[in-house]
């Protein structure tokens, strides 16, 4: 045999064939002819390696360095530098999610590393079309072996004892299984191995076949001459053309040396094996109807007993594998049974397949050992989810499996744990699902398939599935009723119960462990008419609407920008707020991060484009007349955008709405917390102009608790009060010295700064936390004249900053200095003034209940940062020193106010509570949404009505005519992001930083709406708009 | 024989027996649907439905189709077997309401209501004019095309067969056709009122074709408005 310098492995898997990985082993092939290289350097097509969703992938041997998503133009570059100068290409190389910094070497990745291979072990590794490289890697010495010195009962007791139990699902004992079927009378037997995968996103077998054919044929040689069979079926759905392609080409060279056919290896043992080639039903992958499918008949199941062992195909006792247990035979005769009983749990031994998909950063096919964590599968050989999203569930077992919730990640996967909490291993599939699923959409989804693929022959199943796909449907749609809840769940149980084969006693799994575990999901789409996870359309019309807690119709105003018409574009914006001078500045926007056009590129310009509605579409400002309200007075407390919100609500409903704002600027956290670069005064000014022009009396210097208390109210003939105190007090961080003087909460330096006051601040600054109070502290001082340097302490990466993003990156562009996996652990001082603080380096360790990283200190990694000033900003709380000393309010351990969250009422009568004030640090959209619902209760209270709400399915209020688009707009796909002033322009000054878009760039953006509001009925949008 | 436990009791039967066949010798009274003595068992309808084995292993079998196995345990009125049986009834009445089989096997199961949305179908698929075709009359001409909620009976490519000798075994053994009822128009609840004299089966073939071969050739829809129309 020809010896290479170098072997390139090149993936041909159906995934990275379909990526084209033949055409890139050609050119390789020509460009290594072409660099006289062929001599040193074999291209070899293996099987699939797993890395599916990365593919084509490359492994380089003996070095393992690993390639992924080759394209054609790569190979030169491949040629020359690695295989010619002997230097890896980087570019090429895999690089994981968090970490910046390419990996080389494939068994250095985390997905690699952390797998167990047995069945999968030639994966990667050998040409599947060439049995001699099988036989190279040990292939065929557990069949001489076995033909040549133990007895049939010697093999079955080998399989027994090693726990080997069925891979496609049901877990039963293979050894038990052999032995029945050879204890069975007859002289004819059969063995057949289950191909027929057919769940979505599960492609185990079809790999296993593709990369290894050998292993399954030699594992069914021995099943054979153990059970005494003398013909084997491998049946096979037509959809694997790959796969039948080699298992074919298996077979026959396997029959070219003799072994399989006649006298095999001169032992008189007969064997011989037909392939079968189904045609893609789902049932058929059930046994009963797997063998009726070879007989020629239709896929539907009989009933068991008499069970294929005693009385199968063509009548005779018949053995039916899977694909993986079949592949797992040779190692366990050839390593012993002990070998492979030491892997796994009590009751599952080995390892198992599990295709790896969904929202997961490495999809792909991995195997590991029994008993791993399911957060072990995820988070360090998947590589965690995407695009920093949070994981929801996992659903394993196929479409008749369940989906696992977050607070079960740490369960040992095999086959009995995974029963008990409603799932199945079936043949293991495993969808990730991350906060964007609906698992109503899921299980409505999965419902589909099923009643799809229900044979049809049970009552239960064919009009079961069909009725509970017919319930969720209608769930979906935000029809359904707690009685259909009810009834869904009497149906599922009805249908697992009445059932006769796997398919329809596992059919309501889907259904059944939704319910167990997000049952909450349901019922907010039936009681609130919303869909948490924005995703059912006939509730959520568009995501952006439906996502905005005050119901700010994105779509519509957009539509009219794109039209040209902005004044009616800023007339659909004013209609649902008041403050949409400060949305269009500050608003986290919730509404782009799930924008449709984000899912697949880049999600639109919202919140730019809702400025360039308010600076464009106000026209001339006439002056507005101050309205006089005689309505019964309320007294609203705390001029932040909750109270303003509820203030101006209450208003328009005819109330006298009263504002006591305890510091001599209204504005509350918008004026005392976000700095002026963020949002200009003069636009929260004409704001604030508007909501007093409603008929607002607005009363500074009136302080909860110091000028008055609610009894006050109350006796003075306000009829309800709503607190909206906001969370303006900064939490401590419970380190030595952090008293000492310099050191400063972040609150009380942007307080101080914004009222105009003079704030002492030293030459280099450290903030510690990585929220928005962070930032903003952060860069309010780094714009102060005495500041050289700010220093930003945080623990841990830049992935997990709770700030916004595009804030972060400003404050990196204005030269601030942020220390991520960083934790103060003692304030340093001088005279009992700070001169530094000591540090201690952190690493990410496991994944916590939020689904993030948690920091772990690393040993002796303290250093001291010097700084004169230090700013604590880790997380704020109400400041409740305001209520008299015996309150009777229920309050939180977190010091905020405890209310019914659908009324926002507080214990006492009469008193409701909103914004930061109930939730601690949150969003401006959050703190008005409160206000706006709050107006509605208070005006039920007032009127002595039931605290009802009617909760109807988001539609937008108006059509808009879409814009007629020409070729290359909707080609356009790139965002308009509005400019920024320059870093130079922005030095020491609070000029705003946000340019906002011009005219040109906002009509494109607009242009590039998907418009998912056109995709509700037209009636419904004229019975909304009634 | 064989001696198994039937709720309770331990009895015996002749080997080959089905649990069903059992419960009939020991007078147990068990609703069926798809099953007919003189044909083979299908075990499609799940009406006869009895729990088998204990603890965790207790489940719900097809007693048509389940032959009876030494010192299993059948317990055929549980409430699992009551539960799964009545949700089979108002399933079949949500989709066939006007067949009398069916109103009268709700009256008798105390299933009092339909909370599904009622769709009229006409036909259940039990598959009892399948095996009629295909056992007693050696014919085979109807099978079942499509499965899932798709899943219909006809003739290969649906035109008509060869083999079909118009004999009317389908019509005669069909539960959802024969004794259609047409009363009062109650497809929620018991509806009592097969008062209808009305020829049956007529609705469920006039729209392409009648298993009898051509629409009308039988007598029995003459003189029907809607047949007068072609």
């Amino acid at each position: 045999m020809k010896q290479h310098r170098m072997h390139l492995l090149i993936c041909a898997g159906t995934g990275c064939v379909a990526a084209g990985s033949f055409e890139i082993k050609k050119a390789l092939e020509k460009e290594i002819i072409k660099r006289k290289l062929q001599d040193e350097v074999a291209v070899i097509s293996t099987g699939c390696n797993g890395f599916c969703e990365r593919g084509p992938t490359m492994v380089v041997q003996p070095e393992g360095i690993f390639y992924i998503g080759l394209k054609k133009e790569d190979v030169p570059l491949i040629v020359r530098e690695h295989l010619l100068k002997g230097r890896p290409v980087k570019k090429l190389m895999y690089i994981p999610p968090i970490e910046e910094q390419p990996i080389p070497k494939l068994m250095d990745i985390g997905f690699f590393k952390h797998q167990r291979l047995i069945v999968l072990k030639n994966r990667g590794r050998l040409d599947p079309e060439n049995i001699d490289e099988y036989i190279a890697f040990d292939g065929y010495r557990a069949l001489e072996k076995v033909l040549a010195k133990i007895t049939p009962e010697k093999i079955i007791k080998e399989i027994k004892e090693s726990g080997l139990r069925g891979r496609g699902g049901a877990g039963f004992p293979t050894g038990l299984k052999w032995e029945i079927c050879r204890n069975a009378k007859g002289d004819v037997k059969y063995v057949v191995c289950n191909a027929d995968e057919g769940d979505p996103g599960a492609f185990m077998d079809r790999s296993v076949l593709e990369a290894d054919p050998h292993a399954v044929i030699e594992g069914m040689i021995i099943g054979a001459k153990a059970i005494g069979a003398q013909k084997g079926y491998i049946y096979v759905r037509t959809e694997y053309p790959l796969a039948l392609k080699r298992l074919n080409i298996a077979i026959d060279q396997a029959e070219t040396i003799g072994l399989l056919g006649k006298d095999i290896l001169g032992t008189g043992f007969n064997f011989s094996i037909e392939v079968v080639r189904g045609a893609g039903a789902f049932v058929s992958g059930e046994e009963t109807s797997l063998l009726a499918a070879i007989e020629g008949k239709i896929g539907v199941p009989k009933q068991r007993p008499p069970y294929p062992v005693q009385k199968g195909l063509f009548k005779k006792p018949t053995n039916i594998n899977n694909v993986e247990t079949w592949a797992n035979v040779p190692q366990i005769i050839l390593k012993g049974a002990k070998w492979f009983s030491e892997m796994g749990t009590e009751g599952s031994k080995g390892t198992k397949i599990f295709s790896l998909v969904g929202k997961i950063n490495n999809t792909g096919l991995v195997e590991v050992p029994m008993g791993i964590t399911l957060k072990e599968i995820i988070y360090d050989i998947g590589g965690g989810i995407p695009k920093n999203r949070k994981f929801k569930a996992v659903q394993t077992g196929g479409p008749s499996g369940g989906c696992i919730p977050n607070n079960l990640l740490d369960l040992p996967i095999d086959y009995e744990s995974l029963k008990n909490i409603g799932s199945m291993m079936g043949s293991g599939g495993m969808i990730v699902m991350d906060e964007d699923t609906c698992m109503i959409d899921i299980a409505k989804y999965f419902m589909n398939f099923l009643r799809d693929e229900s044979c049809g022959k049970c009552l239960s199943c064919r009009e079961g599935t069909q009725r509970m796909w017919e319930i969720l449907d209608k769930i979906t749609k935000g029809q359904g009723t707690m009685e259909d809840l009810e009834l869904l769940e009497e149906l599922a149980k009805a249908v697992r119960d009445a059932s006769m084969c796997g398919l329809g006693q596992s059919a309501a799994n889907p259904v059944l462990s939704t319910l167990r575990y997000f049952r909450d999901e349901y019922e907010a789409h039936i009681k609130y008419k919303t869909c948490p996870a924005v995703v059912c359309k006939e509730i959520i019309s568009s995501p952006c609407q439906h996502i905005c807690p005050i119901d700010t119709e994105a779509p519509q105003y957009i539509a009219y920008i794109a039209r040209g018409e902005f004044k009616k574009a800023y007339n659909i914006i004013l209609k649902d707020n008041p403050l949409l001078g400060v949305c269009s500045r500050v608003c986290h926007h919730p509404c782009e991060l799930k924008c449709r056009a984000g899912q697949g590129g880049d999600p639109i310009s919202i919140r730019a484009l809702k400025r360039f509605a308010v600076e464009h579409g106000n026209g001339k400002k006439t002056k507005r007349i101050k309205k006089k309200l005689t309505g019964k007075k309320v007294a609203i407390i705390g001029s932040g955008p909750s109270g303003l919100m509820a203030a101006y609500s209450l208003a328009q409903k005819g109330y006298a709405p009263t504002i006591f704002e305890a510091e001599p600027m209204t504005g509350g956290m918008l004026r005392l917390g976000i700095p002026e670069y963020r949002l200009p005064r003069t636009v929260l000014k004409e704001d604030i102009t508007r909501i007093i022009n409603a008929g607002v009396v607005i009363k500074t210097n009136k302080k909860l608790g110091r000028d008055f208390t609610t009894k006050d109210l109350f006796d003075k003939d306000y009829k309800a009060i709503y607190i909206a105190i906001g969370a303006h007090k900064s939490i401590k961080l419970a380190i030595p010295n952090e008293y000492a003087k310099g050191v400063i909460p972040s609150m009380e330096f942007l307080t101080q700064l914004h009222l105009g006051k003079k704030v002492k601040v030293g030459k280099v600054v450290g903030v510690i936390g990585g929220g928005n109070s962070a930032v903003d502290a952060a860069r309010a001082a780094n714009r102060l004249p005495d500041v050289e340097k700010v220093i930003i302490i945080y623990r841990r990466t830049r992935t997990e900053m709770p700030a916004y993003k595009e804030e972060v990156d400003n404050a990196i562009e204005e030269g601030i200095d942020i220390q991520f996996l960083t934790t103060p652990t003692n304030v340093i001082t001088k005279d009992d003034k700070v001169v530094g603080i000591e540090c201690i380096r952190m690493k990410l360790g496991g994944v916590d209940k939020s689904g993030r990283r948690r920091p772990i200190p690393i040993k002796d990694s303290n250093f001291i940062i010097e700084l004169n000033t230090l700013i604590q900003a880790i997380s704020e709380q109400p400041d409740i020193s305001c209520l008299e000393e015996k309150h009777e309010f229920n309050i939180s351990g977190w010091n905020t106010f405890v209310v019914n969250h659908e009324t926002l009422s507080t214990n006492i009568p009469g008193v409701f509570a909103g914004g930061d004030a109930i939730r601690g640090p949150s969003t401006v959209i959050q703190a008005m949404a409160d206000g706006k619902r709050v107006a509605e209760t208070i005006d039920k209270y007032i009127r002595g009505e039931k605290f009802e709400f009617r909760y109807e399915v988001t539609r937008p209020s108006i059509y808009v005519e879409p814009v007629k688009l020409k070729a290359e707009e909707i080609l356009e796909v790139s965002r308009q992001e509005s400019k920024n002033l320059s870093s130079e322009k922005r030095r020491k000054n609070f000029k705003e930083v946000d340019l906002g878009l011009d005219k040109k760039s906002a009509i494109k953006e607009a242009k590039r709406c998907l418009r998912c509001d056109l995709e509700v009925k037209k009636e419904d949008n004229k019975k909304e708009s009634k | 024989m064989i001696t198994f436990t039937l709720n309770g009791l331990e009895v015996q039967i002749e080997h080959g027996s089905t649990i069903l066949e059992a419960c009939k010798f020991y007078g147990i009274e068990i609703p069926t649907l798809c099953y007919n003595e003189g044909l083979s068992s299908y075990g499609g309808c799940r009406l006869c439905l009895v729990e088998i084995g204990e603890g965790e292993n207790a489940k719900l079998v097809s007693s048509c189709t389940y032959p009876v196995e030494q010192g299993l345990k059948v317990r055929t009125n549980t409430k699992r077997v009551i539960n799964a049986r009545k949700m089979m009834i108002e399933l079949l009445l949500s989709i066939c309401p006007s067949s009398k089989t069916i109103q009268d096997l709700a009256s008798k199961f105390n299933v009092r209501k339909v909370r599904f949305p009622v769709r009229h179908e006409d036909c259940i698929l039990c598959g009892l004019c399948v095996r009629m075709c295909k056992e007693q009359m050696q014919s085979g001409a109807i099978g079942f095309v499509e499965r899932g909620y798709k899943k219909k009976i006809m003739t290969p490519f649906n035109i008509k067969s060869d083999v079909c000798r118009l004999c009317g075994g389908c019509m005669y053994i069909c539960p959802a056709c024969q004794l259609r009822c047409q009363g009062p128009d109650a497809p929620t609840d018991v509806c009592n009122a097969c008062l209808s004299l009305e020829p049956t089966c007529i609705d469920v073939y006039d729209d392409y074709q009648c298993w009898m071969g051509t629409t009308g050739d039988c007598g029995t829809c003459e003189g029907r408005p809607d047949q007068k129309k072609k």
